[in-house]
């Protein structure tokens, strides 16, 4: 890869849309960013074929990449590994957004995060791509989980009528979690420093 | 023409449908003993399933692996209670095993629907839950005697705590005699991993665990037994 001046290309998981484009906005983070659909976390393979052709076109541009992903699909590491990549540190999007000790003690007590974009296609995730229809439902997260947690970052309102209907058709109780875009931000920035300076492991 | 059982159980369960399941499994138990009815109808309907899993078509889902183990775990349920009340064991017994997921990782569904189906195969089930280290496991193997750990691990950052639980094992000398199963979404996208990070074998669905299970205990009983250990 060659050496240059430009910014790392951003390949983001659509999930961090709205909240990437604040801190555009904001001044606070200056990326060029293309966006994957965030169902592509349900389909493993898919995503890792995505991503592939991603960083083939960067890489044949000699671009540099920062991946603003958690670890959604098998081959993420090995992109990460590769000279002029790497990636957002976090097990998946809601560890990026909360950090890595709030997102295991929730975890530990049975949440199951929801945030912004994924609150509002709710029956797509757990009807369509999931399968949870009728008691299995209610049957499933009750035995999984113990709370859902939505992680309102502070960019759109709550959907409280989204979350209430998610609430009741999932059998769980919902919580509004408000979060900062720090983490977030603190997680690109070291993400895209990162990417320019590695020369592969 | 006799109903064929079997194609109408796997029908319901690739339908997400529980109660259609239980109710075909009511139909095949009447005027037969329920008793029989993991061997001659639950295993070979289970293993139908695996399959169709594990090469990801039958209409196969999270939501019918996940109906299928608690079919599984309502059959064994009867049994049991017809077994307290004839007093006798519901099932040969076999085990005892140990199921976790490894350190760092929270992702119960597919370590709960292996504990189910080594259940209703058998199988003495410890579960462990979910970030379990490595000691833990080890611990608790040497204290209920276990010669198999299934540990679940869904990502790859995650599946690399395999390798821990592998030194651990390698650690205290039970290399062998202790047997690692490994599974989770990443061993299935990448079989690779499963030697790379130490593992001793897999199985492509929780459906299949349980004869991946019986493989790896006949492996295990291979290696001499540790210092202190009575041969069964």
């Amino acid at each position: 890869m060659t050496t240059d001046s430009r910014p790392p290309r951003c390949i983001a998981c659509s999930i961090f849309r709205r909240e990437i484009e604040s801190l555009q906005a904001s001044g606070a983070l200056d990326l060029a960013v293309d966006y994957l659909p965030s169902m592509l976390h349900m389909a493993p393979d898919r995503l890792d074929a995505r991503l592939t052709t991603s960083l083939t076109e960067a890489e044949a541009q000699g671009q540099k990449v920062l991946i603003a992903f958690g670890d959604c699909c098998g081959h993420m590491e090995d992109f990460r590994a590769k000279p002029g990549i790497d990636r957002t540190e976090g097990i998946n999007c809601c560890e990026i957004i909360l950090g890595r000790e709030a997102y295991r003690r929730l975890r530990r007590e049975g949440a199951f995060f929801l945030m912004p974009e994924w609150a509002l296609a709710w029956r797509q995730v757990f009807m369509s791509q999931l399968g949870l229809l009728g008691s299995n439902a209610k049957t499933f997260m009750q035995e999984m989980h113990t709370r859902l947690i939505y992680l309102d970052t502070g960019i759109q309102p709550v959907p409280w009528q989204a979350l209430n209907e998610a609430s009741e058709y999932l059998g769980l109780p919902v919580e509004v979690l408000p979060v900062s875009l720090d983490p977030l931000l603190a997680s690109l920035r070291e993400a895209a420093r990162s990417a320019s300076h590695h020369d592969g492991q | 023409m006799d109903r064929n059982y079997s194609r109408d159980l796997l029908k319901a369960i690739q339908k997400a449908d529980r109660a259609g399941a239980n109710a075909v499994v009511d139909a095949w138990a009447a005027g037969r003993s329920f008793h029989q009815v993991i061997p001659e109808l639950l295993a070979p309907t289970l293993e139908t399933f695996g399959k169709l899993w594990a090469q990801g078509s039958g209409g196969v889902s999270l939501a019918t692996g996940y109906v299928a183990s608690k079919v599984a775990e309502d059959v064994l349920s009867r049994l049991l209670l017809e077994s307290a009340s004839r007093e006798a064991p519901a099932l040969p017994a076999k085990g005892p095993v140990l199921v976790g997921n490894v350190e760092d990782d929270f992702h119960p569904l597919g370590r709960k629907m292996v504990a189910a189906f080594l259940r209703a195969a058998g199988w003495e089930v410890h579960d462990l839950g979910v970030d379990i280290g490595p000691e833990q496991f080890v611990d608790k193997a040497e204290e209920t005697g276990a010669r198999v750990i299934g540990a679940s691990a869904m990502m790859f950052t995650t599946a690399k705590n395999v390798e821990k639980l592998r030194e651990e094992i390698d650690r205290r000398g039970l290399r062998g005699r202790l047997q690692l199963a490994v599974g989770g979404a990443v061993f299935k996208l990448r079989p690779e991993l499963v030697e790379a990070f130490g593992g001793d074998g897999t199985a492509a669905s929780a459906a299949e665990a349980p004869a991946l299970f019986e493989r790896l205990w006949q492996q295990s009983l291979t290696f001499e037994p540790v210092s202190g250990e009575v041969r069964p």
